[in-house]
């Protein structure tokens, strides 16, 4: 018999001030309302004169008082919010003495007595993902730590003796200041950059997001953020390439069996996403390999072929013998999700894959409340399209100025949209230059910021580069932008993609592929076994060809899209450009208005394609708008206007 | 001097001898060991202007020209002066120059009895084409300041005999030894860390942005960290800095004096510098030589001076947490700071390997003093 875990699918909110809390009880009540999708069924608030904590929770397991938060440890000097899963809670307990008996099987009761026990410590020993903070009464102290890979997220502020965290931006900022929009310069334009904020940044100004694989610690001198765990020096191992690629095959097979077996432990329903793909075709597989009969497996398809992996699921569904549930939409009936996605992402969010991410997390909600996913391989064994595009561009980086500079000229000369992008990636600097550029949505345009403070703000390649500065000597192009992705683009926007996504809907995904055993030992792996002769994940589709015939893990990857162009020329045609032309909202932001007018009119009309650019801005004027509360949110009924 | 014996006459080609970094120092270093062995120099340098040269003094043997950066001048001069035919040795300061003096012997139709190279590191790591696998061929003698850049050079051209690199590594120069400290002309925080390095944008391998964040981590806020260097960096650096939430403990200065610098190294609570590109790492004898404890990357040449838990600690390239420890440990434990830092001068005082007299005594050998030299 398991112990259950009290912890998942919890929104936590937090506030202490050094000189005692002054906030009135209804607006912290009003922040931690914020938090309510992520917990509707159970709330609880503590305090004491120096700080209060407070807790939401869903109710998936444990509803006895056992499992209520804020929680108090058996000395009752700490007290705890957590939002999350300590996957390996069971082989902790026994290493744990508790003054006094377990009061129940929480796995909130072990961190809380692991960190009385370890400390800080504790961190090296716990392997989950969670966003939890701990308030020490006696040393009035504070301990706030998030997961390694940033599967779990954490805000918080540290500004005139006041600290304050939460799960979501929006409810820390009602603590801030009321809920106040006051935004950050220096993330507006990472944002307008990247269609996402990168940690330590949020959107609004004094807040920050807490780094993955780091922890704070908080007494009456303010914050500090240290690192706890780091992959990014770990070198790749030389000595695997001398071993068999069978033995390594059997290695990565059974690390990731262990991924996937240490989370399926649940109390409710489980089931996993299953796209088609490598990746959760895998996860699917091992749930089998870990003695699940039949894992329930859930898939939307689309009418439309371009956007159909449902026939590949259902295929490898069928051959690993899973419970299959798959349910065809019409591609624009993603379209009713916008209000639902403007809600939840609460900060501005531009990544189109959410639609599909919300539809199967709805899907999956129907049958199951956990849903394992395939986040976090891409990243690690090199499944990106452009891997392989950088590492053939990197070798033009090493000529001579001049001549790469005639390479870029000759390309912006031709006629096509690729070619002047590849003409942009020529003009990088360095590797890291060209994996931002690759990854940006702003690409080449010329800056839509006309104020001061965000055009002198450091730009997100400046924050890339610093990332990239820690990393391990000599990698290539290709695996430092596997390392980019895996510290940057995972944590802030894939993996906050998969928790609102999934949250909006009560449903609780969990990842396996960021295990961080498996992080680090994919960090070990030599890249001819990530990127071989233009063959992506190489290794990794050599571990489901034990489970899988080759047509069915050698097909094209499709990625997880949405018709966004067409969609911005089509459905949401009429609604993007009011939002453009809307001038209050419009004189919120520090934006070229016609520069941005005239990109949506050449996107609308076909002229350029800029759609990531175009949708970004389009996110966060809706963002502005729902929180200016200057009227609802737009609801788009696309069977009318399609 | 064996009796008997004329002193050996060498001709330096040298990229540059007077400005700051780490092969110019070697440059320095190699001069003034000739002039202690009162060997004849005559130095060709690319890159020093003759104003540069007017200010600075070297031994009454020793006579440079410089070329202020023209390859055409600096390659008529080096063609005039080896047909002159009088030197026993030609060492080439730099890879970058092997090439260019292969091809001018191949123009005066003269071969000199003995070619040197000084193979420092990063210049050599890698890119070997095959011109320069053939001037490595043609050349006698190739001095590796550290194992690893011996290393790599064999692994790139493997027909290469083993024999013919010798480790020659750096020393600590005896003008340092002499030289006396200075009352620093800024006013310098009560406890700091010290890096000494270049800041351009070309030498992230250097480890600052590392050194900063985990500087950010650390729980001591007295601790300040002091960066002497400059470069067109300091931007990025500035701006990681103010990321990290201690812009106003971090401190970039430039301008310091060599008086000035042995203050901070004797007066700095550790020498941190985790560079992963180090050919050798003279910063590192210059610390262990002024008391200061070293924190280093395990990495590439630095390996050979920076031993872990003897002549220092060192950390993995990049390893924040790493570093933040390093820094923690050597505060936290006397004893340990204590022993680091009697380790590491022992390497560089009387006996060490890092001595400017063991470094002399190699400069001996390899530039003919212990050997006859032909007419």
């Amino acid at each position: 018999m398991h112990l259950p875990y009290s912890g998942a699918m919890c929104g936590i909110l937090g506030l202490f001030n050094k000189t005692g809390i002054r906030l009135p009880a209804e607006t912290f009540a009003a922040g931690l309302e914020r938090l309510k999708l992520r917990g509707p069924d159970d709330s609880g608030i503590w305090r004491d004169e120096f700080a209060v904590l407070g807790h939401r929770r869903l109710a998936i397991v444990d509803l006895t008082a056992a499992g209520h938060q804020p929680m108090e440890s058996l000395d009752r000097r700490y007290i705890i919010v957590f939002n999350g899963e300590i996957y390996n809670h069971e082989e902790l307990r026994p290493r744990l003495k508790p003054r006094g008996e377990w009061r129940g099987t929480s796995d909130t009761e072990t961190l809380l007595e692991a960190y009385g026990a370890w400390g800080v410590r504790c961190l090296d020993r716990l392997n989950g993902m969670f966003a939890f903070a701990i308030w020490d009464r006696f040393e009035r102290t504070w301990f706030v730590a998030r997961d390694r890979m940033g599967v779990k997220p954490l805000y918080y502020f540290d500004k005139d003796g006041r600290f304050g965290f939460g799960s979501r931006p929006g409810a820390v900022n009602v603590l801030l200041n009321g809920g106040t929009l006051d935004i950050d310069s220096e993330a507006l334009r990472m944002y307008l950059e990247l269609g996402y904020i990168p940690a330590p940044l949020s959107f609004h100004r004094d807040i920050r997001k807490l780094p993955a694989g780091h922890y704070l610690t908080v007494d009456g001198r303010g914050a500090r953020c240290v690192r706890y765990w780091d992959y990014r020096p770990i070198k790749p191992d030389g000595s695997l390439d001398a071993r068999p690629e069978g033995e390594l095959v059997e290695e990565l097979d059974a690390l990731v069996q262990s991924a996937v077996k240490v989370r399926l432990m649940s109390d409710v329903p489980l089931g996993a996403f299953l796209s088609g793909g490598v990746d959760s075709a895998l996860v699917a597989a091992a749930m089998k390999g870990a003695g699940v009969a039949r894992p329930r497996t859930f898939t939307i398809g689309f009418n439309e072929k371009a956007f159909d992996e449902g026939s590949a699921a259902a295929a490898a569904a069928g051959r690993l013998g899973l419970d299959h549930v798959h349910e065809t939409l019409d591609v624009n009936s993603l379209l009713e999700l916008l209000p639902t996605y403007i809600q939840e992402y609460d900060e501005p969010f531009a990544d189109s894959s959410a639609f599909p991410t919300m539809a199967v997390a709805r899907l999956a909600r129907r049958h199951v409340t956990v849903a394992l996913s395939g986040d976090g391989a891409d990243e690690l064994f090199g499944g990106y399209h452009y891997y392989p595009l950088i590492e053939r561009l990197s070798r033009v980086l090493g000529w001579r100025r001049g001549a790469k500079h005639a390479a870029a000229r000759l390309f912006s000369a031709l006629p096509g949209h690729r070619t002047k992008l590849l003409a942009g990636a020529l003009e990088s600097r360095d590797n890291v230059a060209l994996f931002h550029f690759l990854r940006s949505v702003s690409k080449d345009y010329k800056p839509l910021l006309i104020d001061d403070d965000s055009r002198a703000s450091a730009d997100s390649e400046s924050l890339f580069s610093q990332f990239a500065c820690s990393f391990a000597m000599d990698l290539s192009a290709a695996e430092t932008a596997m390392r980019l992705d895996a510290g940057l683009t995972l944590p802030d926007l894939f993996l906050q993609k998969v928790d609102v996504a999934t949250m909006a809907f009560s449903l609780e995904a969990r990842c396996p592929m960021t295990d961080y055993r498996l992080v680090e030992w994919s960090m070990r792996l030599p890249m001819r076994y990530k990127l071989r002769n233009g063959e992506s994940k190489y290794l990794l589709k050599k571990v489901l060809r034990k489970y899988l015939p080759a047509e069915a893990v050698y097909r094209p990857k499709m990625g997880f899209g949405v018709p966004l162009a067409e969609w911005l020329r089509g459905p949401l045609r009429d609604w993007a450009r009011e939002l453009v032309h809307d001038d209050t909202l419009m004189s919120r932001l520090p934006l070229d208005k016609l520069r941005v007018r005239e990109m949506l009119r050449q996107q609308a009309d076909g002229k350029r394609e800029s759609h990531p650019l175009v949708w970004s801005l389009l996110m966060l004027l809706c963002f502005m708008q729902a929180h200016g509360v200057r009227r609802a949110l737009p609801v788009i009924a696309y069977r009318e206007v399609a | 001097m064996a009796r008997g014996r004329r002193r050996p006459r060498v001709l330096f080609l040298f990229t540059e001898l007077y400005a700051n970094g780490g092969i110019q120092r070697f440059n320095q270093t190699i001069l003034e060991a000739c002039g202690r062995l009162e060997i004849e120099c005559r130095v060709l340098s690319l890159n020093d202007s003759p104003a540069s040269v007017e200010d600075h003094r070297t031994g009454p043997a020793i006579t440079v020209a410089g070329f202020s950066g023209s390859r055409r001048r600096f390659t008529l001069a080096a063609a005039a002066t080896l047909l002159r035919r009088d030197y026993d040795r030609v060492l080439i300061g730099h890879v970058n120059l092997l090439t260019l003096f292969i091809g001018i012997l191949s123009v005066v139709r003269y071969r000199p009895p003995q070619t040197l190279l000084i193979a420092h590191g990063i210049e050599v790591w890698s890119g070997l084409g095959r011109l320069r696998r053939f001037a490595l061929s043609r050349t006698d003698r190739i001095l590796c300041v550290s194992n690893y850049t011996k290393q790599r050079i064999l692994e790139q051209a493997p027909t290469l005999a083993a024999e013919r690199l010798v480790i020659f590594p750096n020393a600590l120069a005896d003008t340092w030894a002499r030289a006396a400290p200075a009352a620093p002309t800024r006013t310098l925080p009560e406890r700091f860390i010290l890096s000494v390095t270049r800041l351009e944008r070309g030498d992230r391998y250097k480890g600052i942005a590392s050194v900063i964040e985990a500087f950010s981590m650390l729980a001591d806020r007295s601790l300040e960290y002091l960066v002497v260097g400059h470069g067109n960096d300091l931007v990025f650096l500035e701006a990681i800095a103010r990321r990290c939430g201690v812009a106003d403990r971090v401190h970039f200065v430039r301008g310091v004096s060599d008086s000035e610098l042995i203050t901070l190294y004797e007066r700095c609570e550790a020498f941190v510098l985790p560079s992963g590109k180090e050919g050798f790492g003279i910063v590192f004898l210059e610390a262990m030589f002024f008391g200061a404890p070293v924190i280093a990357a395990d990495e590439k040449g630095a390996k050979d001076v920076v031993r872990d838990g003897d002549t220092g600690l060192t950390v993995r390239f990049g390893d924040t947490i790493g570093i933040k420890e390093a820094i923690e440990r050597l505060a936290s434990i006397p004893a340990l700071r204590a022993r680091l830092c009697a380790a590491g001068r022992a390497t560089v005082i009387e006996g060490g390997p890092f001595t400017f007299d063991r470094f002399a005594e190699r400069c001996a050998v390899n530039l003919g003093m212990d050997e006859p030299i032909s007419a």
